[in-house]
């Protein structure tokens, strides 16, 4: 549930920390994957279940969470497969993340009805009762204790809904459906949410949505840590919305520092790689637009930018070829240091998914999220608030901090043009979670759009909105407007771009 | 009526275990109590690790009025500051 914790929001971070603790202090040479089965009794306890039927079956979900966060599928349940299977070969410094990114996990899902109009026990059967009245398809009936809907019959029109004086009647739907702008998520034969595969962008904002802990996504922490500890030198690039996710007493200089007693050698703001894009996408603005594309989209944010080339397919060549902040960013550690591994750390779940292509792969080794990180610093004890702070030599402007925050992308991206001596206003149309966009592409394939700039966020306030944040989405946008305010670059083009500091 | 006094523990165990929400509940009371008839002033104050989850871990840790709360939840820690604005 966004903003609120809850026992999902725990269960999910005790995995990551249980994860970690074992990948931190684990003997490299011979393992004990028993561990991650005493893993689930550690975080479920007891012979009482909690929130579900039985404790057996909460552990059983908690151990397809753990092997999701190692990096590996979740087993099939019809047939038998071991727990560890698999686990030996996660315990390596490759990359071993695959598709699907984003799982549900069959039988931790209520196949909640996919939309539904039901009466509550507020229904007073009373004498009225308008809502037969109203039922254009004469589906509502009264009862022995009251109205009944014949869910055969219901076509959801409302009208039974509006007309009740007690408010006894109401529409609901799958969360997780809710969440899913590209409307992925369909049904299996038992009723339970699937995702469909191919229009799955990977924003990951059902693994928030669900109030079940029914969907979750894979992780490469095990790998990274593994590297850190296989002495490899790690580079972390972490992303514009890092600033206030760790507490009110985690500046970002104690942020640096944390990640770097984690045994990582250097931290890099991916703010600089979003300098780069700002540049990239204001030449390409001014090149073809309106010549070669009566448009221009962003391409930062990779759920919004795959979703319009899968949906709009004519269109695809309107959104930017720009690479995103993270793999500019990536290049340049690089190039800079050919022999370093590179992890991103971000908010975001479709970055994971970016990582994937074979033209990022080179460049990104690893994606882990702000809320993986915390299960990193929680495994090593790291006491932020303790630690001194790490001077983050500026590395990116103003403009390129502020793509965190819905709005600023395309500003930064303005701002370019503006100084580049361009007369003209740039008009911008924004718009942020995927139904939002839908609905942009809709006016801009209608030619309504033409001469724009088009900012698309697949999360709810942009990046701080992301799946992977620990902080609520207008406290953590304040943190990273503040953050950026302090930087002495203001636009992309201020910024100097040369050697990484710090 | 008068100031409540609320120490919200923001170290690295309790802020992963929820401590960041529940001073955004701590928060959304303040807007509440402008409404209520006596209202009372709450002061919220992150505070670095309390150095209580180093062994059994029971965070996150809040202290209302000097009072510790363990587990600590938006539900308990909001229920507390209530009881003490009557
Ligand atoms: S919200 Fe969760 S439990 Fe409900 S259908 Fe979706 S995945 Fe299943
Ligand atoms: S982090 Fe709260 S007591 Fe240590």
């Amino acid at each position: 549930m966004r903003g609120l914790f809850t026992p999902i929001t725990k269960i999910r971070r005790q995995v990551f920390t249980e994860v970690a603790k074992y990948a931190f202090e684990r003997d490299l040479e011979q393992s004990d994957f028993n561990y991650f089965y005493e893993s689930s009794y550690r975080i479920i306890p007891g012979e009482v279940a909690t929130y579900r039927d039985s404790v057996f079956k909460e552990r059983a979900i908690i151990r397809e969470r753990i092997r999701l966060a190692l990096g590996l599928p979740i087993r099939p349940s019809i047939t038998h497969q071991p727990f560890t299977q698999g686990m030996a070969e996660c315990a390596t410094t490759e990359k071993k993340l695959d598709m699907p990114l984003v799982n549900v996990i069959p039988f931790a899902c209520e196949a909640c009805p996919t939309d539904r109009v039901q009466v509550s026990d507020n229904c007073r059967k009373c004498l009225a009762h308008p809502c037969t009245t109203v039922c254009p398809v004469n589906a509502v009936s009264i009862g022995k204790h009251a109205a009944i809907i014949d869910q055969d019959k219901c076509i959801k029109c409302g009208r039974c809904i509006e007309a009740c004086p007690y408010q006894a009647i109401l529409r609901f739907g799958r969360p997780c459906a809710q969440a899913c702008g590209a409307k992925a998520i369909e049904s299996d034969d038992l009723g339970r949410a699937k995702i469909n595969q191919d229009k799955c962008v990977s924003c990951g904002l059902c693994i928030v949505a669900c109030p079940f802990a029914a969907i979750a996504d894979k992780s490469e922490i095990f790998q990274l840590i593994t590297a850190i500890r296989s002495g490899e030198t790690v580079f972390a690039a972490v992303a514009p919305s890092f600033v206030g996710q760790f507490g009110p007493l985690a500046t970002p200089g104690k942020i640096v520092s944390g990640i770097k007693a984690l045994g990582i050698t250097r931290v890099i703001e991916v703010g600089w790689g979003a300098d780069v894009g700002s540049l990239h996408e204001a030449e390409e603005f001014l090149r073809d637009v309106p010549e070669h594309k009566p448009f221009l989209g962003t391409s930062c944010c990779t759920s919004w930018a795959l979703f319009a080339r899968k949906t709009q397919p004519t269109l695809a060549h309107c959104i930017a070829q720009t690479h995103t902040p993270m793999v500019a960013s990536a290049q340049k550690i690089k190039a800079e240091h050919p022999g370093a591994k590179v992890v991103f750390i971000g908010p975001c779940v479709a970055k994971k998914l970016e990582a994937l292509d074979d033209e990022v792969r080179p460049y990104v080794d690893y994606v882990i999220t702000f809320e993986e990180l915390m299960g990193l610093f929680s495994a090593k004890q790291i006491e932020l608030s303790d630690l001194p702070e790490t001077d983050l030599a500026t590395q990116a402007s103003r403009d390129g901090r502020n793509y965190a925050v819905a709005g600023g992308v395309a500003q930064a991206v303005v701002n370019v043009i503006k100084a580049s001596g361009h007369e003209q206003d740039v008009p911008v149309t924004r718009a942020d979670t995927l139904f939002e966009c839908r609905k942009m592409l809709a006016l801009a394939k209608a030619g309504k759009l033409n001469g724009h700039l088009l900012e698309g966020m697949a999360c709810p306030g942009g990046c701080v909105g992301g799946p992977g944040t620990l902080s609520q989405i207008p406290r953590a946008a304040t943190a990273v407007k503040a953050f950026a305010q302090d930087s002495p670059y203001q636009t992309a083009g201020d910024n100097t771009l040369e050697a990484l500091a710090p | 009526m008068g100031v409540i006094h609320v120490e919200v523990c923001a170290g690295t165990h309790c802020t992963m275990m929820g401590a960041m929400n529940i001073m955004d509940a701590i928060h959304s009371l303040e807007e509440l109590q402008q409404e209520m008839d006596n209202p009372c002033d709450i002061e919220v104050k992150a505070v670095p690790c309390m150095n209580l989850c180093r062994d059994e871990v029971h965070g996150p840790f809040v202290r209302v009025e000097g009072q510790l709360i363990t587990h600590a939840e938006s539900e308990s820690v909001m229920a507390a500051i209530m009881d003490r604005c009557k």
